[in-house]
């Protein structure tokens, strides 16, 4: 027991340390970092060559790989794609990091073979077992007990473990770094609100991250020797802790990782009781992974689907047929036309099976297309239709209802995999299908009447009537029917009622149930849809082999497809159809043309992986879509330009340039993709003086907060600070230069303390004494989560930390938005005092009456316009209400075409006569 | 959108047209390429075309790179006595299938339709997806008999036979012959088996189960427990059993049907617990692994079962073999298994090519093979059919001492018992 105990403790210990990468990562980026096993292995492999290759001691390599390269490589991953993988969908984040796992190993695996062709002294870097560690070789053991035993890798691991889980600690919870790491985790754009670069701390976790993972590779050199494999399987049982941790909490992710290590141990022993189910000890730690994702998963929203991925716009939209399908039907025809033309047996036979996995690779679509969630279990569905399938057959039943029963078995699989979804989604979701694909790898595909050993089942090619398939040709026209009638039909089942209903629950489970779509019954449906079309194209697939085994399609397979999948892009079916060619040809066609490597195919693939990281849509959609940009663009700027030169007459709108104005927006116009939301704003804030920005919901207030405080860059117009043109500067610059907003819904951090929530802003403790002395109903409760504090106390602390050290400028966004009206007036208290102090305030309120009292102007925004600006004494009621209603800039109201985005940012419907007012500008009307 | 629909159809009708067009000339084709045509793929009047499959870079990161060497090796020396009957082996060197069944069938791909080779030999990997079309297109193929493609598939030939029968055929007792000659009998001797948690594993306990117990050891624990992924990081829980299995002592041997990193764990792991006895696996026959002092010490004292002569042997077939890897190498290169596959492999080619003669066809190669026999050789007495069924039941045991294989147990042939 005790034995078990303390080596349990020693996987566990890598466990935890790759547990505690991944959820840095997590926290830093958003994503999960499916390569995460790969920069291990990388360090590894890295240690290995300098070490057992060149010669290089232990120790100093091993801290130079840990401290320095390993770290490098995370902030470089960072800077060139993890940065901006945090902004797009789900499924590109999964797919991009699913990239990089397959690519990074085979990038250290290339550079080995490069350099030993350069003739440096490296090792080939084959798989190898009892490597040497960073400590001696061979190891020393130590009998504690009898039958208990420790050697010296153990024991390396343990310390440095130790010394990490320290370390980490005082690193997170006891300095500023470690104050803004916790911070960006909390609310990433505040803490670029508060002057704080997210994307230098994004760079910094990733680079820990990186590091841990180094860590744990340099460490686990000896274990797992040079296997990517096992690295990355190490890594999807590491997942489990994170899980544990919640992807949050990094003492909850380590400690599970020990336990985690100890228990599999535990079950290993005392599992016993599953000796007859084969593969039960295997599956272990993903039976936990599975519990673990479905138990502890939070409902942070509505089960399912991944909310940032919105479908993107359709740039075909309104073409004729021809146009949409026409080069798409040709390109079949021609395809089919080759197969008995042009293409030897050889090329035949790789277009064939392209087009068969492409049958596969079309159930995609659905779930991740249509559906947006991501299956990493379609291999298993596959192989278990086309088990099914191989033992009918070979019990005589014919090809085609062999294949029905084999495509019934994977959507009864599917529909199963589909019942976490009820419950889970997004990264979890796609987590728990992996884990369900190893179980059925372990455990289902090991039972010797399903896959009949290490044989598998014959699968002939049908023949049916005059037709053989048993040429590759035939069999290469038949699949392009095949896919044909599969794209057709999806793109039939996208424009039904049912695929409506598919997307309904994809954008908005609640609005669904509110129109009477069944949401459970629908993503049932999506999987059921999915899994059976994957396995009728696995039961294909296994028929061009001629011959089905269990291992033929693994979990990790499943993982590549998917990647070359979404790489092509899941916006329409062909594209699927398009990557199934390119899967079965690039490799070919490189060897053919440019490199006898096998690895540089490998790594052609992760890298289209990563361009998503730019092109979130693919590679296929790429191309249309930058040129649609281009043209939009091209047609662009003169309807963005026009309002600016219109210059409507604005009363009292200062024409002559201010130098000693703290914030001026000149002519600003912004807005969000294709939606114009303010239209040549011009505004003035001076030292010590309030403006009052009033508007109706939906006028584009908090657009102008954003574009203020840098958050949104205007189309045309500038902003200056302090007379200083800085329109093309983030927030981060802006809010050092002491423009600072304080956006709707409180400026704080609900994970940080109260005492942390001030060292933000006041990095010097006698100044947040200070403070506290002024507050002291926050200094009672200076240790408590400034989440839990009433809103009022939110707002207090978010505006006592300026107090301290007055911005020049200071936008508050609704201060008193959801206050007590007591509360209310100890918040315009605190900014009446920071006016006092010398700040320029920007006060933007919908419930003017009680800002009213504090303005010293006042400018009324109505679609995206300033209808009226004065100083606080001009205003009369009528203005007011006329600005409200949006009418005051002018009284035409000609129809007018609807803006491209029917809602705007931050969520609120346009009111139908706003949204005409909005748009009107004269190109927008003349313009096709 | 049914006008989508049926414009799909429209596109579809002439490509079904076509397919039904191509049937005829399907079935015409398939019947021409039967051999004994004019033309044989692969061959002329000078050459034999072969090619090979291995896998050299896998995700698992363990290649077999060295078994192309191997086969090079032998058929340079084929090439340099005059080649067969008077052919020359134009061998093209091995495709690299990196253990994914996808590759394998696409390097087979390769070889028969664009290469247009004669047979393939050697084929080393643990996927063989490519079996089913050597099948159909009549290739001969040539490697390592551990996949059951490999056995009963006419084409197929195993360089030691095939290496997993099925029940019905017969098990051969050579390792339990070795084993008796190391440990001075069988006799209430216990042995415990372990083997991974798969499918594959659960077949091998099977195997050897009735293997041992026939050749009269007491088998006191045989499971497959060990987790096939990945090798365990850590084997404590796996060890405990097998330690008492023996009523409470730990058995007399302790046979590992696993992959060398799993071996590596479970020895380390035995011997960190104190454990004294005989230790034995199939799999560790790889001077490699002297090459690191952690191996070397984990496979201290364990004796190797391998199905070929050892390095060690002083035949001269082994000499032999020396030279010809070193002159193909064109360096002193550390011996390892993969070569033997390789040349083996090559080798059982060759002498069936040179039984087939001069008139070197698909059909006079399989007629060939049907009935071939020798002896003497490094991989024992040779034999098909029945080569299709079992191995060819002779092994030696080397052992691991001071750093350095010696053979304990000569390379000699054996009886079988019937697989139940």
């Amino acid at each position: 027991m005790l034995d078990l105990i303390l080596s349990g403790l020693v996987s566990g210990a890598l466990y935890a340390l790759l547990a505690t990468g991944l959820v840095l990562s997590y926290s830093a980026s958003g994503l999960f970092n499916f390569a995460h096993g790969a920069t291990a292995f990388l360090t590894a492999l890295t240690f290995y060559e300098l070490h057992s290759g060149l010669g290089w001691p232990a120790v100093p390599t091993a801290l130079l790989l840990v401290l320095v390269v390993a770290p490098a490589l995370g902030w470089g991953l960072d800077v060139l794609m993890f940065r901006k993988l945090a902004k797009v969908g789900q499924s590109a984040q999964i797919v991009a990091t699913i990239g990089l796992l397959v690519a990074l190993p085979a990038l250290g695996l290339w550079m080995v073979e490069l350099l030993t062709d350069a003739g440096a002294p490296l090792k080939p870097a084959e798989n190898q077992f009892g490597l040497p560690g960073v400590g001696p070789d061979p190891a020393v053991t130590w009998q504690l007990l009898p039958g208990v035993g420790i050697d010296s890798n153990q024991l390396i691991t343990w310390v440095a473990t130790a010394v990490v889980a320290v370390a980490l600690w005082v690193l997170l919870r006891h300095t500023a770094l470690g104050l803004r790491l916790r911070a960006a985790v909390d609310n990433r754009e505040l803490t670029e609100l508060r002057g704080i670069s997210a994307d230098r701390l994004s760079s910094v976790a990733w680079a820990l991250s990186s590091m841990l993972a180094g860590l744990a590779g340099v460490l686990a050199t000896p274990l797992l020797g040079l296997s990517a494999h096992d690295y990355t399987l190490f890594l999807f049982v590491s997942a489990t802790a994170a899980v544990l941790g919640r992807f949050a909490s990094i003492p909850l992710a380590f400690a599970g990782g020990l336990g985690l290590g100890v228990l599999q141990n535990l079950a290993a022993e005392y599992a016993s009781f599953a000796d007859d189910i084969t593969g039960f000890r295997t599956a272990v730690p993903f039976v936990l992974l599975f519990a673990g994702l479905l138990l502890l998963t939070r409902r942070q929203r509505t089960a399912g689907t991944a909310a940032v991925d919105a479908p993107p716009p359709d740039y075909l939209a309104g073409m004729s047929w021809g146009r949409r399908w026409g080069p798409w039907a040709v390109a079949g025809l021609l395809l089919g036309i080759a197969f008995y033309t042009v293409t030897t047996p050889f090329w035949s036979g790789l277009l064939a099976q392209g087009l068969a996995i492409s049958l596969v690779f079309l159930s995609f679509t659905i779930v991740t297309g249509i559906g947006a969630m991501v299956s990493l279990a379609q291999a298993a569905f596959v192989t278990a239709a086309a088990l099914t399938a191989g033992l009918l057959m070979s019990h005589g039943v014919p090809f085609f209802a062999a294949a029905l029963a084999g495509t019934a078995v994977a959507a009864l699989l599917g529909t199963v995999t589909a019942l976490p979804a009820l419950r889970i989604g997004g990264r979890s979701l796609a987590l728990a299908t992996l884990a369900l694909a190893f179980l059925a790898d372990q455990v289902l595909f090991q039972m010797g009447w399903l896959r009949n050993g290490d044989t598998g089942w014959e699968i002939p090619r049908p023949v049916f009537g005059p037709v053989d398939l048993s040429d590759d040709r035939a069999f290469g026209v038949a699949m392009l029917v095949l896919a044909a009638l599969c794209v057709a039909g999806l793109a039939w089942l996208r424009g039904s009622a049912l695929g409506r209903a598919m997307l309904a629950v994809r954008s908005a489970p609640s609005a669904a149930t509110a129109v009477g779509v069944s949401v459970a019954r629908t993503k049932l449906l999506l999987f059921a849809l999915s899994a059976g079309l994957a396995g009728f194209g696995g039961v294909m697939y296994a028929s061009y082999n001629t011959r089905i085994t269990a291992t033929d399609f693994t979990a990790m397979t499943g993982l590549i497809w998917l990647a070359v999948v979404v790489a092509a892009g899941l916006r329409r079916p062909q594209f699927a159809v398009v990557a199934g060619l390119v899967f079965a040809l690039v490799p070919h066609v490189m060897e053919e043309y440019a490199t006898e490597s096998t690895h540089l195919p490998v790594i052609l693939f992760g890298l289209a992986g990563l361009a998503l990281a730019n092109d979130p849509d693919g590679y296929c959609a790429a191309v249309p879509t930058r040129l649609h940009r281009r043209r939009a663009t091209a047609a662009g700027p003169p309807a963005d330009a026009a309002p600016a030169a219109e210059a409507k007459p604005v009363p009292d709108t200062p024409q002559k340039p201010d130098t000693t104005a703290a914030l001026s927006l000149r002519g600003v116009s912004a807005g969000y993709d294709g939606a114009a939301v303010l239209h040549g704003v011009s505004l003035e804030l001076r030292a010590g003086e309030v403006l009052a920005l009033l508007g109706a919901n939906g006028a584009g207030k908090s657009t102008l907060c954003k574009a203020a405080a840098g958050l949104l860059r205007p189309t045309t117009g500038e902003v200056l600070v302090g007379g200083r043109d800085a329109t093309r500067e983030g927030p981060v610059k802006r809010s050092r230069d002491g423009v600072v907003l304080v956006p709707e819904g409180r400026g704080i951090f609900p994970s940080l303390s109260i005492d942390e929530n001030l060292a933000l802003h006041l990095p010097d403790p006698a100044a947040r004494t200070a403070v506290l002395d002024r507050f002291p109903s926050l200094a009672a409760r200076r240790r408590v989560l400034a989440g839990s504090l009433s809103g009022g106390e939110q707002q207090m602390l978010a505006l006592a930390a300026l107090l301290e050290r007055p911005p020049a400028v200071l936008i508050a966004d609704e201060p008193s938005l959801g206050l007590a009206p007591k509360a209310a007036d100890e918040a315009f208290a605190l900014l009446a005092a920071l006016r006092d102090a010398g700040t320029a305030l920007l006060l933007v309120e919908e419930k003017a009456v009680e800002v009213l009292g504090l303005a010293d102007s006042v400018a009324y925004l109505a679609a995206g316009r300033v209808a009226w600006h004065g100083p606080r004494s001009e205003v009369d009621t009528d203005q007011l209400t006329t600005a409200y209603l949006g009418l005051a800039a002018d009284g035409d109201s000609e129809p007018v075409q609807d803006p491209p985005a029917e809602v705007l940012p931050d969520g609120a419907p346009l009111p139908r006569q706003e949204r005409s007012g909005e748009d009107r500008t004269d190109e927008e009307v003349i313009r096709p | 959108m049914p006008r989508l629909l049926r414009a799909a159809m429209l596109t579809l009708i002439p490509l079904t047209l076509v397919v039904s067009c191509n049937s005829a000339s399907t079935a015409g084709k398939s019947g021409s390429s039967d051999g004994g045509a004019a033309s044989v793929r692969g061959v002329t009047d000078d050459s034999i075309k072969v090619g090979g499959i291995v896998s050299k870079t896998t995700t698992s990161g363990y290649s077999k790179a060295d078994t192309d060497l191997g086969a090079k090796a032998r058929f340079d020396r084929a090439n340099a006595e005059g080649g067969v009957n008077g052919r020359k082996i134009d061998y093209l060197g091995a495709e690299d299938d990196g253990q994914d069944p996808a590759k394998n069938l696409a390097a087979a791909r390769t070889l028969v339709q664009r290469e247009k080779v004669f047979a393939i030999a050697p084929m080393s990997s643990v996927t063989f997806s490519a079996a089913g079309f050597l099948k159909d297109q009549q290739v001969p193929v040539f490697g390592w008999g551990t996949i059951p493609s490999f056995c009963d598939q006419e084409y197929a030939y195993g360089y030691n036979g095939c290496l997993v029968p099925r029940p019905g055929h017969n098990i051969g007792l050579s390792w339990q012959d070795g084993l008796k000659h190391v440990m001075g009998g069988a006799k209430g001797k216990s042995v415990a088996l372990v083997a991974n948690d798969s499918d594959a594993g659960k077949f091998g306990i099977r195997t050897y189960k009735q293997g041992f117990a026939a050749a009269g050891f007491k088998v006191t624990y045989a499971k497959s427990t060990v987790p096939a992924a990945a090798a365990p990081s850590d084997w404590s829980g796996y060890i405990g059993e097998i330690m008492k299995s023996d009523g409470g002592k730990a058995p007399d041997a302790v046979v590992s049907v696993m992959q060398t990193p799993h071996n590596i764990g479970l020895f380390t792991a035995l011997k960190r617990a104190g454990y004294k006895g005989t230790l034995t696996d199939p799999t560790d026959y790889d001077p490699g692994l002297l090459a690191k002092k952690t191996t070397r010490k984990a496979l201290d004292g364990v004796y190797v079962f391998i199905q070929n002569e050892p390095f060690q042997s002083t035949k001269p077939a082994m000499k032999q073999f020396k030279a010809d890897i070193k002159k193909a190498a064109g360096e002193d290169k550390p011996l390892n298994m993969h070569m033997m596959t390789g040349y083996l492999s090559a080798d059982l080619f060759l002498a069936i090519a040179e039984k087939a003669g001069k008139d070197l066809t698909t059909k006079s190669f399989q007629q060939a093979a049907d009935g071939f026999k020798d002896t003497g050789t490094m991989a024992g007495e040779r034999e098909f059919p029945k080569g299709h069924e079992e191995s060819f039941n002779c092994g030696a045991l080397v052992r691991l001492k001071d750093g350095t294989y010696e053979v304990a147990s000569k390379f000699r042939c054996s009886g079988t018992v019937p697989f139940k």
